[in-house]
């Protein structure tokens, strides 16, 4: 770049700068809202996982045998027992939201197990919640699993068997469940990296898109143009450079300050995490100067970009699999530099990969960037036209 | 009266649809929006997902097993590891998303009485597909052990039903309510599009009043209301809540029936607590309205205070497990009390009285931010005829 051409670059990144400090709402979107979005929405999940799941009781049988049920049920972390008189209690329970389900302990349960009757247990979830239901059904399995296999136990010792024996013939074949990276199966640990990353790129779409419109509706795009001597490149990347070193220092600020305070494991590279991310941001720019520039109303793109947040997250393959959205769908998908990025990220942060483990999401994310240079090229080129004439 | 609100509702229909700030958000992207957020979970069940098996055991037993395996639902077989870091490696390239190891001389420990341990490995950090598949191998694995466990008691001579209460003395019959096999699509939809709804609302609210000064058009309303902040403010929310019924319209009529994710016999208390969220997200918009005249300043505090709505809501993660200050947080938003009366007469289809709680909590919104509204714009009025007054004089 010559001499020339890099005071252009510094004079559009002031330029920049002068606009937001001027902007409030610029301003307020990316001085203000990446932080407290991260801090806001970090809070939420900051215990990782739920607790004491209110689950109603209905003790029919009154014997030993249901109240060893209770108290371990009782006993997980995951599920808080409430006391119901009946049936209909417990129902109604659950109908005012108080209770998320109900088990059922029927009378005669007790004498139904020491004679060696089948005997039934119910457990009514309410799914219309997903995660509560999912605990409350994994957690009172795991229970009526472990007290039959204390049933069989005392069988085998009334058989003659020592306790050691008894226990090898109890559970012939165990089942242990060992998730990686991401040891509890905690909804916060999933989710968290994945948000702070999309409010980096909310955040930064918001503010770019903004100014862009801002541009056209305050009709400074000559200005823009002319201060990058009418070069498409400079002006994209003149621009472009106060929101990649701005982000940037916000993604050090998030993968440190935020991931410390929440908790965060960060098991892969750290130089790697910040290539990538360092792409990303690379690749958001010319994207967010393109969809700015087809806005001539701030108002109007402040409005429409606020509700790209949850359909952009949501079919990035981080909630849902990619490979389970349907075909435009996965299109759409694969158009946004999210869905390379996340793929990525996730290997590094969650699972300790490595870059070369998801090179073809590198090499995705770098088609991408050419992609939007290339658009956002054109587009600040028709753009000077119309407003050079 | 009746009139000059009638007109000012006429009015304002007219500017929603001549307005781009207005008809983006309230005519053109409702449809797209909820039928975006529809077509995401049309597959609603995630099936066939890619997982390894590690056997090192090579027996009639994990063979049967893993057979078994692939003829659940979530679980498809698509490769074979030999080690851990194997199967870490196929995780990192995401290449699987799971796998189950059949330990050495598995078969050999069943067959002299020692136990064995069949493990299942998930990706935790992926969080949907993980409890799926544990869901699935959890039960093929302890009906397997049942099963060896039977054949042991059959084999020492007892009979059938005796073997079968020992090997299973607690039977867990499990009803999974209101969404039986856990579809996403039913689970999701509704709730993504009615937050999409109180989100849309509030943004446009926010820009009723103050909006009037930035087209130029404060000074005409005023002529045609007599300066009348009560009757701007109710022509207002009546035409907004015109618009509002073709939203609902198009939910109840088009988006859920044409994603046939439609709950029969709630569309009327539907309706009514529709009725109640929009009013209660208009109430905001107008009092936030009228307070700042600055368009772009509402329309970050409005952006600021829907957007996390979600989250805040407890529909995805229960308000609970959140941090007390998180859980007061959300009781300022007329979305948390929606979607609790929601669940209870959408998707668990109760009578309303059930939602009692939650329809006094959105009515505390509209008998709180409505008069305020008035109060705050009837200042505005006095200001606004004291400047003409003075520019005249």
């Amino acid at each position: 770049m010559k001499t020339s051409q890099w005071h252009k670059f510094i004079q559009l990144i002031l330029r920049e700068a002068s606009m937001i400090i001027k902007d409030h709402s610029l301003l307020l979107t990316l001085l203000v809202a990446p932080i407290l979005y991260a801090f806001f929405y970090g809070s939420i999940y900051i215990n990782k996982e739920e607790e004491e799941v209110q689950l109603a009781i209905v003790d029919m049988d009154h014997s030993d045998l249901s109240r060893q049920l209770s108290d371990q049920v009782n006993n997980l972390q995951i599920i808080d027992l409430v006391s119901a008189a009946n049936l209909q209690d417990a129902q109604e329970m659950m109908y005012k939201g108080k209770v998320q389900g109900f088990l059922y302990l029927q009378s005669g349960l007790e004498k139904k197990v020491l004679s060696l009757q089948p005997a039934n247990i119910v457990l009514a979830a309410n799914a219309a919640r997903f995660l509560p239901s999912s605990d409350l059904l994994s957690g009172v399995t795991q229970v009526a699993l472990t007290v039959g296999g204390g049933v069989r136990l005392k069988y085998y010792e009334m058989q003659g068997l020592n306790e050691a024996s008894a226990m090898k013939e109890v559970m012939p074949l165990n089942f242990d469940y060992r998730p990686l990276f991401n040891e509890r199966v905690s909804y916060g640990a999933f989710l968290l990296p994945g948000i702070l990353a999309l409010i980096l790129q909310q955040t930064l779409l918001l503010g770019l898109t903004g100014s862009i419109a801002a541009e056209r509706d305050k009709s400074s795009v000559k200005t823009w143009v002319e201060t990058a001597g009418r070069n498409p490149s400079v002006a994209l990347y003149g621009k472009g450079a106060f929101y990649w070193i701005l982000f940037f220092c916000y993604a050090l600020f998030f993968l440190t300050v935020n991931f410390n305070a929440l908790k965060l494991p960060i098991r892969g590279s750290f130089f790697e995490i910040l290539l990538v991310t360092a792409l990303f941001l690379l690749t958001l720019i010319p994207m967010g100067i393109l969809i700015g520039s087809w806005f001539k109303n701030q108002l109007l793109c402040v409005q429409i970009m606020a509700f790209s947040t949850y359909p952009i997250f949501l079919i990035t393959g981080y909630s849902w699999p990619y490979e389970s959205l349907p075909l435009p769908l996965q299109w759409l998908s694969a158009l946004l530099p999210t869905t390379p990025f996340l793929s990525i990220y996730t290997a590094l942060v969650q699972e300790g990969g490595t870059i070369y483990q998801r090179f073809g999401d590198v090499v995705h994310l770098m088609i991408l960037w050419l992609f939007y240079t290339g658009l956002s090229l054109w587009r600040i080129r028709e753009l000077s036209k119309q407003t050079l004439i | 009266m009746i009139n000059t609100i009638w007109k000012i509702v006429i009015r304002e229909w007219k500017r929603v649809f001549r307005l781009p700030v207005h008809y983006w958000v309230l005519i053109l992207m409702p449809p797209l929006l909820f039928c975006f957020y529809s077509y995401i979970y049309i597959n609603p069940k995630l099936e066939n997902l890619p997982i390894a098996v590690w056997d090192e055991d090579q027996s009639p037993v994990s063979r049967e097993l893993t057979f078994l395996l692939e003829q659940t639902a979530t679980i498809h077989i698509t490769h074979q590891v030999n080690s851990l870091p194997e199967l870490q490696s196929l995780i990192k390239r995401g290449a699987v998303l799971a796998a189950v190891h059949f330990p050495a001389n598995m078969y050999h420990s069943l067959q002299t009485r020692h136990p064995a341990t069949i493990t299942l490995y998930t990706n935790g950090a992926a969080l949907v597909p993980a409890k799926l598949i544990y869901k699935d191998a959890a039960q093929v694995i302890i009906m397997g052990g049942a099963g060896v466990t039977l054949q042991k008691f059959v084999k020492s001579g007892m009979n059938s039903p005796k073997a079968m209460a020992l090997v299973q003395p607690i039977k867990l019959t499990a009803y999974t309510l209101y969404n039986a096999d856990y579809n996403y699509q039913n689970y999701l939809a509704p709730g993504l599009i009615t937050v999409g709804l109180q989100m849309l609302i509030i943004m446009v609210s926010v820009l009723l009043l103050n909006y009037e000064l930035k087209t130029n058009t404060m000074v005409e309303l005023l002529e045609i209301s007599n300066n009348n902040a009560f009757a701007v403010i109710i022509g207002k929310t009546l035409a907004h809540i015109g618009i509002a019924w073709l939203n609902f319209i198009l939910i109840v009529a088009v988006v859920l029936p044409l994603f046939e994710i439609s709950v029969p016999g709630t569309t009327l208390k539907f309706f009514l607590l529709y009725n109640l969220l929009s009013l209660a997200c208009i109430g905001i918009g107008m009092l936030v309205s009228s307070i700042f005249n600055d368009t772009m300043l509402a329309t970050d505090i409005a952006l600021f205070y829907t957007s996390p709505a979600f989250v805040f809501s407890g529909f995805t993660f229960p308000r609970w497990a959140m941090p007390w200050y998180d859980q007061y947080y959300s009781q300022i938003m007329p979305y948390t009390h929606f979607l609790d009366g929601f669940f209870k007469i959408y998707y668990m289809n109760l009578p309303l009285h059930y939602a009692f709680a939650e329809i006094f909590s959105l009515l505390l919104f509209i008998g709180l931010t409505f008069p305020l509204s008035i109060i705050f714009f009837r200042l505005k009025i006095k200001k606004i005829i004291a400047n003409e007054n003075q520019s005249m004089a």
